[in-house]
């Protein structure tokens, strides 16, 4: 393994972000920190019902208001907004609204302040309907219904529901185990909560339409834009140089994109449309809450023979994505069966959140095995290492798999076997726990572009679609294309995220950048060479083919000595350009990063509180490509999984469906106080399929984070809390029983 | 209906009250960096309707800008609309993240629970100010190398309250240093490297 790395001449090291520098001098320009000559601001109306009718708008006054230039509602601009709903037609301002927070109006005014006053001015009637909240209750018969065909998200094509999925013969899986387990674990919706509040500046130019987004895609963001505009993709641009974060719920174009542009259309002037902190708790999405019903056989020994899966998701009151759960993934299941149902209500919608379908569904399948290893007598760390995945779905091998090794490896890093002690056995009033979980996320290369631009004096232009929601991908690609070209790093400028300038990306979504967009600039760095390599052979008198590049210097393979500056073979070459679209595809086998997390946790048995006291991430992702922004991942991936685990939820008041705790101090997302250091370890081993052997990073690290805790609190307390967040009401209560 | 309207403006700056509560677990924000006392200190005898102006002189990064406010606008309002400084973020403007957090008299503050008119006569700080010419301070230097950014959105009021904390505090512990940043929320989690980038600063400053 050692060997391979050494091969490098870039990848694989411990290298500062390219635009480190802009991001620590406050020069990096996010969407936010656009102005532009003319602009106006924007802000949102929203609906106070879950479910209402409504039956007259009145903006007279609000138009009154001197510097409010435009007001517009479903009654004047009813624009589709595609990604906002996939089952339904959606579109920015509904009618009926169905959940509180729904958009029901945008105003442009001369400053942000006057646009916030002009939407107290707005008169709305509204006429109340009857509304569900719930999604055991809104799959009762006689339930409000949400949808025409009722609350069941029957969806279509990708999105068609229930999700069903099957392999084995279950009722033989059951009858060859010695015991079968039932229970039901459930978790609430979290918001995304990234820094950045959603933000966009739109403005027209003779037909044409710009929009600085905040988006983890500028690519599909310009499709969904000129879908729904129905505008050609030539007269759609999208901008998105610095992205302030986003977890999945900023993929694509969302409708504060749309209301901008509209608005800049009415107005005939740019307009930027800011969200507040609310905005953004309410308006986009969470991740699905889930109630997870597992029926489990095992043998006496801990062996898996069979899992059935009964599942509601609650997609709230539009059906954005999947709602699936796929926890179930890291174990070796011969014989299984889930049906997942996402069901709409009148609450906010429940989408993508970084893994989707992950970490929720870790917490309820791997709190389960933790449970039945206790009820069997065997140790967690047996029972997971017995069970963890050896083929996809019982049957598909893996490009890679070294998840056994991440289990040693970070078993070994925290001490398993001398700490790991019987659940609930420990004395005192603060008690000590130790706990462990797998994860990991599905890598699927696909497709992806990139060009390269060789300059005279041997420097060269990356161009790549990417957005970089912090994950470090623009340095990432730079690394790729040093690796690939042969020039070193500090010669490669990047331009990234403008549909105009930069090639198709599939978007910052999905821990797909790498994956996707890495081989294709790989292959124009071979496009590139081929053509330096051209203009070499006859300079050095040898045949292309004989040539390599290497730190900026072109030589013959077979004899380095003859050699020449890369400056110097391109220095009358006007420019070079290297270009590739490339899709690659896996065929009969599966790709996946997998992970194994152990923590060890301090519980106060006084007052419910929880302390993480120590956290081991072991990681296999294939080759790393640069360390430094990839182990932070994993650290950001872990607390953000300590903040689902403990604190994080956003609340749905009962009676008057509002959503009482949209903001940061009262959703309660961690900080640095109660942050422990995460450890994190990277079993290396070259993926056959990835770019210079690497798998996916971003979506891991959060996936068996929330289990993980949840086990070593069971080990502390011999108390299983089955309902996130694990807060210290759950904890009292559990110890008094 | 000017006083409707006054009304209205005065509820959107309800936080400067309101806020309260715990955060998660032992989490308070605990730096001073919601510093109502200064409300105080300005005499509001100029307060008309809600767009009333006042012409305030702003000392930032050591120059200074005479500028025409609502009484409404915040400090973090005006550095970056009027200013031009952006790299002050507004993350919550409601004092809970710490995005917009600056250097006011020594002390880390957060910019959008300050009202601008009461920044005349104050040293303000920003994070275009930190670097020295072409060199960077120290706390940026760190927050390069121990990888501070993720989106980097949360960085200037973490580097701010970093430096703060270095002002006061050449050698600050582990717990110091997190107690300093427990106001900046940072949702990519990188909590670690943040901590771990003001620590190195210190130690390399001395």
């Amino acid at each position: 393994m050692a060997q391979v790395q050494n091969e490098f001449s870039v990848v694989g090291r411990t290298i500062p972000r390219i635009d480190a520098y802009e991001r620590v001098t406050g020069q990096a320009q996010y969407t936010g920190d656009i102005q532009l000559p003319g602009m106006l601001y924007a802000r949102v109306l929203r609906s106070p019902h879950p479910h209402a009718k409504i039956v007259g708008i009145d903006t007279s006054k609000a138009e009154k208001l001197s510097g409010v230039k435009a007001v517009v509602h479903h009654g004047n601009a009813k624009i589709p907004w595609s990604s906002g709903g996939h089952t339904h037609p959606r579109f920015i301002f509904n009618n009926p609204v169905r959940f509180v927070g729904d958009a029901v109006a945008a105003v442009a005014a001369t400053d942000r302040h006057i646009a916030e006053e002009a939407l107290g001015l707005i008169e709305i009637k509204y006429e109340k309907l009857p509304y569900v909240l719930d999604a055991n209750e809104a799959l009762k018969p006689d339930a409000p219904k949400i949808a025409p065909e009722g609350n069941l998200s029957v969806g279509k094509g990708a999105f068609s529901a229930p999700i069903e999925e099957s392999w084995g013969d279950l009722e033989q899986g059951f009858k060859e185990a010695d015991r079968v387990f039932e229970d039901t674990y459930i978790t609430k919706h979290t918001n995304n909560a990234q820094l950045e509040p959603r933000v966009s500046v739109a403005k027209w130019d003779a037909g044409k339409l710009t929009v600085y987004a905040s988006t983890q895609g500028v690519s599909n963001a310009r499709t969904d834009i000129a879908k729904d505009f129905v505008l050609p993709l030539s007269k759609v641009r999208v901008v998105s140089k610095y992205m302030g974060g986003g977890f999945g719920n900023k993929n694509q174009a969302q409708d504060y994109d749309y209301m901008a542009a509209v608005l800049a259309k009415v107005t005939n002037q740019p307009v930027k449309l800011e969200f507040t902190r609310e905005d953004d708790y309410i308006g986009m999405h969470g991740r699905w809450a889930s109630e997870q019903k597992y029926k489990i056989g095992v043998k006496k020994d801990g062996t898996i023979t069979a899992v059935q899966l009964d599942a509601v998701t609650n997609v709230g009151a539009y059906r954005k994505q999947s709602g699936n759960l796929s926890g179930t993934d890291f174990y070796q299941i011969p014989n299984f069966r889930k049906v997942i149902k996402p069901v709409h209500t009148n609450t906010v919608v429940g989408a993508n959140y970084r893994a989707p379908a992950y970490p929720q569904s870790v917490f309820g399948f791997a709190s389960f095995l933790d449970q039945i290893a206790f009820e069997l007598g065997i140790n967690p760390l047996e029972m997971f290492q017995k069970n963890r995945i050896q083929k996809y779905k019982s049957k598909t091998p893996f490009t890679s798999n070294y998840l056994e090794e991440c289990v040693i490896e970070g078993s070994k890093r925290i001490g398993w076997n001398e700490k790991w002690h019987k659940p609930g056995v420990m004395g005192g009033a603060k008690k000590h726990g130790i706990g462990m979980a797998l994860g990991g996320y599905p890598f699927r290369p696909g497709l992806g572009a990139a060009t390269i631009r060789v300059n005279p004096d041997g420097t060269a232009h990356l161009l790549v679609g990417v957005t970089d929601i912090g994950t470090g991908a623009k340095t990432t690609m730079a690394i790729i294309a040093a690796e690939a070209l042969g020039i070193p790093l500090n010669q490669i400028q990047v331009t990234n995220g403008d549909t105009d300038v930069t090639p198709y990306s599939v978007g910052e979504s999905g821990s797909r950048t790498t994956a996707f967009t890495g081989p294709a600039v790989i292959a124009a760095a071979e496009d590139v060479r081929k053509q330096i390599f051209n203009l070499a052979a006859a300079q050095l008198k040898v045949k292309a083919e004989e040539l390599n590049l290497r730190e900026g210097q072109v030589f013959v393979k077979a004899d380095p000595s003859q050699n020449i500056p890369l400056e110097r073979v391109v220095r009358n070459a006007g420019e070079l350009i290297g270009r590739a679209t490339t899709n690659p595809a896996l065929k009969d086998v599966e790709g996946k990063s997998f992970a194994a997390h152990f923590a060890e946790v301090e519980v106060d048995t006084w007052t419910g509180q929880v302390r993480i006291t120590r956290y081991v991430a072991a990681h296999d992702s294939g080759t790393i490509l640069n360390r430094l922004p990839a182990e932070s991942q994993i650290k950001g991936g872990v607390v953000q999984g300590i903040g689902m685990a403990f604190t994080e939820e956003l609340i749905t008041d009962r009676v008057t469906a509002i959503p009482i705790n949209p903001n940061y101090r009262d959703a309660k997302v961690p900080t640095h106080l109660e942050t422990p250091e995460v450890e994190v370890i990277f079993i290396e081993h070259p993926d056959p399929y990835g770019p210079f052997g690497g798998k996916v990073v971003g979506e891991p690290p959060i996936t068996p984070a929330v289990a993980t805790i949840a086990n070593a609190i069971f080990n502390a307390t011999g108390k299983r809390i089955k309902e996130l967040p694990i807060t210290p009401d759950k904890i009292l209560l559990a110890l008094q029983v | 209906m000017e006083d409707e309207k006054r009304g209205k403006a005065i509820s959107r700056r309800g936080f400067l009250k309101g806020i309260g509560g715990g955060a998660i677990g032992t989490a308070v924000i605990s730096t001073g960096l919601l510093n109502s006392s200064s409300a105080e200190a300005y005499a509001p005898e100029s307060v008309g309707g809600t767009r009333s102006k006042a012409t305030v002189t702003l000392k930032v990064n050591g120059k200074s800008y005479r500028v025409e406010v609502e009484h409404r606008d915040t400090l973090a309002e005006v550095l970056r609309d009027q200013l031009g400084l952006t790299g002050t973020k507004i993350g919550c403007d409601r004092g809970e993240c710490g995005a917009c957090t600056v250097i006011v008299n020594g002390r880390n503050l957060y910019s959008c629970s300050q009202l601008t008119v009461w920044m005349q006569g104050k040293d303000i700080l920003t994070i275009e100010g930190l670097a020295k010419g072409d060199k960077l301070d120290p706390v940026q230097e760190a927050f390069i190398e121990h990888d501070g950014p993720q989106c980097g959105f949360c960085t200037s009021g973490q580097i701010m309250s970093g430096k703060a904390l270095l002002l006061k505090n050449a050698k600050p512990t582990e717990a110091q240093a997190r107690r300093a940043l427990s106001g900046n929320l940072c949702r990519c989690g990188n909590y670690n490297r943040e901590v771990a980038a003001v620590l190195a600063a210190a130690s390399k400053a001395s």
